[in-house]
């Protein structure tokens, strides 16, 4: 799929472009099924339902384009997925997959499923755990197994997307708000 | 993976270099808004580390702020017009 010479950093206006049709697709989806209102549902509780559908649809727009190449996108997908498969399975207990390390029931230690541990030996990684990377592992998803090189290599990343994917979101509004 | 990435990356064995991360950090300070605008060397990782945290968390809350906004733009519009700018926005 990818071409030989793979960029290492995304083309922002393409970025862009991609998730804004992937993202309005989501919209249009999400306006069809929203047209019967449940009655018995008060106003306030409605609108944030509402404004979180929207939230998971930009976010899983931007993860899709990213597609697999990353691990935050990798870990928003596995999330999102596994949000909505555990929502229709109240009653059964979901199923664990088959890992090479060893998962508990928590929904960050999925993200361990996708990101193989690369360098957990503190002495040859001696910036792992100290003070701002733990508040940074916790912000950029799927970071919380990675050593310092790829942690700082996905928040890179993670930045450019999400603030292409705010420019987005700004100009739709705009857009909404003027037509 | 790691085949695909132009970039070089240090394989598993060996020891991550204060260079490799200091790379790292400098690229990150390029796309931090806030400190491109003063002088751009000699910041500090911590400094960095601390901004980017910053920024992220800045950055989510803008994206629930503007989600909530589209959520009641689109209650009050038409989904016809929805298609019509998706429309003009696929070329």
């Amino acid at each position: 799929m990818s071409p030989s010479q793979q960029p290492s950093s995304p083309n922002p206006t393409h970025l862009k472009i991609r998730f804004a049709r992937r993202f309005l697709r989501a919209l249009n989806n999400l306006n069809i099924t929203k047209t019967s209102p449940d009655d018995d549902d008060d106003g306030e509780n409605r609108v944030y339902r509402r404004s979180r559908r929207v939230k998971i649809a930009a976010y899983t727009a931007m993860a899709s384009v990213v597609g697999s190449r990353r691990a935050w996108s990798r870990a928003v997908l596995w999330k999102v997925r596994n949000r909505s498969r555990n929502r229709s399975l109240l009653s059964v207990r979901p199923r664990r997959k088959r890992v090479d390390c060893k998962i508990t029931n928590n929904d960050h230690d999925h993200a361990k499923v996708f990101v193989r541990r690369r360098n957990p030996n503190p002495k040859r990684d001696p910036f792992r755990d100290s003070g701002q990377v733990l508040k940074l592992r916790k912000l950029v998803p799927g970071a919380e197994t990675m050593d310092s090189w790829c942690l700082m290599d996905e928040t890179a990343d993670y930045i450019k997307c999400l603030a292409a994917q705010v420019e987005v979101m700004k100009t739709l509004v705009d857009l909404y708000t003027t037509t | 993976m790691s085949s695909r990435r132009s970039r070089s990356r240090p394989s598993a064995p060996s020891m991550i270099t204060d260079d490799q991360i200091n790379d790292l950090v400098s690229k990150l300070h390029q796309l931090l808004p806030e400190i491109r605008n003063r002088c751009s060397d000699k910041v500090s990782a911590a400094r960095v580390l601390q901004e980017t945290c910053s920024y992220i968390k800045s950055l989510h809350r803008e994206v629930d702020d503007l989600s909530e906004r589209l959520s009641e733009l689109l209650d009050n519009t038409d989904s016809t017009q929805a298609s019509i700018i998706r429309s003009l926005l696929m070329q």
